[in-house]
């Protein structure tokens, strides 16, 4: 009673009884009237009039079978037949077995025998009635999209999980539809046409569904679901819509994407699997043809691992688990290679992905401007690691650490430069800073401006990546450098390709033009090693002498120089 | 006078007929009273006269339905009864029920 009062909401409804019978009326209507409004008729035309006139107020219909005039039976048919009258349950008064089926079978709700049952019985069968019907209408109007006539979202994912239940084995696609440019279209052609275009789509999904019986829904604007039983000609499909389009709407040139996450894995919700088709339709970027991408197991395990790496950093940062290595740089130019310097370079311990490697975090912290914090962490440590060795070993073993594109266009930079090295009781010309050649040829005016305050105070600054970018002779010459650090790729087959070779002999007379040392990293082999330093170069790093190794592997890098230092 | 205890000594089932009238007295003694003057006791028994079964089911049912909702039992049993019999049209010889039925109506007319 309690539910029934709630879903009333003060609302008196309106229950008309139909029987020929007055005494069964006044009977009927006594008890119905205790809950309800009841209004009476004593055949079946009179009982239509007042249908017709009650349409949007009447409730339930209470309907007497036999009947002279017209009976009930006959008011069923008319009633069933009604679009506006049908949402009307009715419930049959009978007393007859042979009826009762007749008449459900016409439509009816329910019966209520004759003689009556106690009236608690009746009005609990009138009260249960209205609000199935009532539910009925309610899911009715809300489950659809007034324009397309498909579901709404929540209803579609309700009726694919109930889907699921009854076809546990059968191969499921889910598929998002998207049509290019969608605002557009209807900037340009007005939100009229743009309904058309929905509308026009949505027959056409629905005559797929009629094909596959599959589900579908609007999800928003443009975006629609469908999860349909597997198959392997999207592609087909696809270009037969676009054709559709063309001949069912004149100079259209609409086109659309289409996200696939084929035979969908049933033991993830519902919502995600329609995730997973919509980040292959996102990720699906053509913009004027129509076209397809299946979602990919890999693809997406690469995303949630970059999210993941993401999302860890800072607390990474604060439990220590970034570690800075150091690979040393050899000059070469006298008989032995001397240590000469060195590059820090970050690593990061993650407690549960292990030793993740900077090829996989940094790419990912410059684009969204986190890198900034690591190289801010990555230059304290090494101004304090050459303190700690310039303390150790009375030299100094002079660190080159990364300054990423980013921190070119802080303002503070010079000022957090200076503040690490004096802070650390260093001079700046101990402090090497690398800058990637791309980093000149993006905005040269404004890093060419940045690296002269940054000389000016003392530091030395390398080119990182030489022939990597597209810097001009004409630009170099004013280049404010201090080395050129040749890419990694030239190196690695200078052995093997002439060209190579000569484009390194090239760089190698231009750092001689610039009167600056030429530093080749990533060396691994003698070849490599001899070559070099047959052409002139000045510096090298590479595992050919040490990979990237901890500061207190590099003490013993140190240790052996200085050794060999007092057998000399 | 007719009243419940003159009723239940008529052999109604009133407590029956009472709970449908939700224990509402003077209602359920209103509606037994608007029976009285029903004529149709007599169409019956014209139609069976007539031959004219198609009729008298429909008459006999009515009357079923509207004595058996009041809980009548001596009307509603003899009623029902004869409601059978004329719903598979049987050929039989009616008079002793319409008797019945006549009688327990003028019993009621006369509480």
């Amino acid at each position: 009673m309690e539910k029934t009062a709630r879903r009333e909401k003060n609302i008196r409804r309106q229950v008309l009884v139909v029987d020929d019978e007055l005494v069964n009326r006044r009977l009927l209507g006594f008890i119905v009237s205790r809950d309800y409004e009841v209004i009476y008729a004593e055949n079946g035309i009179r009982a239509l009039e007042l249908i017709r006139k009650n349409e949007r107020l009447l409730s339930l219909i209470l309907l007497d079978l036999l009947m002279p005039e017209m009976d009930g039976y006959e008011l069923l048919e008319i009633l069933k037949a009604d679009p506006a009258l049908k949402r009307i349950p009715v419930i049959v008064l009978t007393s007859e077995k042979t009826a009762e089926v007749k008449s459900l079978q016409l439509g009816a709700a329910d019966f209520i025998p004759k003689p009556y049952d106690m009236p608690e019985v009746i009005l609990a069968r009138v009260r249960r009635s209205i609000e199935l019907a009532e539910d009925n209408i309610i899911i009715h109007e809300t489950e659809t999209d007034v324009l397309t006539g498909l579901y709404t979202k929540q209803f579609f994912y309700q009726y694919c999980r109930q889907h699921d239940r009854y076809c546990i084995d059968m191969k499921m696609d889910a598929l998002v539809l998207n049509i290019n440019r969608f605002h557009l279209v209807n900037e340009l052609h007005g939100r009229e046409y743009g309904n058309r275009v929905l509308m026009l789509l949505a027959d056409n999904i629905r005559t797929l569904l009629n094909e596959t019986n599959g589900l579908a829904c609007r999800c928003e604007a443009d975006s629609f679901f469908i999860y349909t039983p597997h198959r392997d000609d999207y592609g087909e499909l696809l270009a037969e819509y676009a054709e559709r389009f063309r001949s069912a709407i004149e100079s259209s040139r609409i086109s659309f994407r289409l996200g696939i996450y084929e035979n969908v894995d049933m033991s993830i919700d519902i919502e995600q699997r329609f995730d997973r088709a919509n980040l292959a339709c996102t990720n699906r970027r053509s913009t004027y043809t129509s076209s397809y991408a299946v979602y990919d197991t890999q693809l997406h395990e690469r995303e949630l691992y970059n999210e993941k790496l993401i999302s860890d950093m800072d607390k990474a940062l604060e439990e220590k688990q970034f570690r800075v290595f150091y690979q040393p740089k050899y000059n070469i130019k006298g008989d032995k290679p001397v240590l000469a310097s060195a590059e820090a370079l970050i690593r990061w311990i993650h407690p549960e992905l292990g030793m993740v490697s900077p090829g996989a975090f940094i790419p990912l912290f410059e684009e969204n401007g986190l890198v900034q914090k690591l190289d801010h962490f990555v230059w304290r440590e090494a101004a304090a690691q050459i303190k700690r060795w310039k303390d150790k070993y009375g030299r100094t073993v002079p660190v080159s650490v990364n300054v990423s594109r980013i921190d070119i266009y802080d303002a503070q930079l010079e000022e957090k430069l200076r503040e690490i090295v004096r802070s650390n009781g260093l001079e700046p010309n101990e402090y090497l800073l690398e800058i990637t050649e791309s980093a000149y040829t993006d905005n040269s005016e404004q890093i060419i401006d940045k690296v002269n305050l940054l000389r000016k105070d003392g530091f030395r600054v390398e080119m990182d990546d030489f022939g990597s970018g597209y810097s001009s002779l004409n630009m170099l010459a004013a280049l404010p450098i201090d080395a050129l650090k040749l890419d990694m790729q030239f190196i690695r087959t200078i052995c093997s390709s002439e060209k190579d070779l000569k484009m390194v002999e090239l760089v190698i007379g231009i750092a001689r033009f610039l009167n600056v040392p030429v530093i080749a990293e990533g060396v691994e082999t003698e070849e490599q090693y001899l070559l070099l330093k047959k052409i002139g170069c000045d510096i090298i790093q590479g595992y050919y002498f040490s990979k990237p190794v901890s500061p207190e592997e590099f003490n013993k890098l140190i240790e052996a120089e200085q050794k060999e230092e007092l057998l000399c | 006078m007719l009243t419940i205890d003159s009723l239940r000594e008529y052999g109604a089932d009133v407590d029956d007929g009472m709970k449908r009238c939700l224990n509402n007295e003077g209602f359920y003694l209103d509606l037994v009273k608007s029976v009285i003057p029903d004529t149709r006791i007599a169409e019956l028994e014209a139609a069976i006269a007539d031959g004219d079964l198609d009729k008298a089911f429909e008459t006999a049912h009515a009357l079923k339905g509207m004595y058996s909702n009041l809980a009548l039992t001596p009307l509603s049993a003899p009623v029902t009864e004869i409601t059978e019999l004329l719903r598979s049209r049987t050929q039989t010889d009616y008079s002793g029920l319409i008797d019945t039925i006549k009688k327990k109506k003028a019993e009621l007319d006369s509480l």
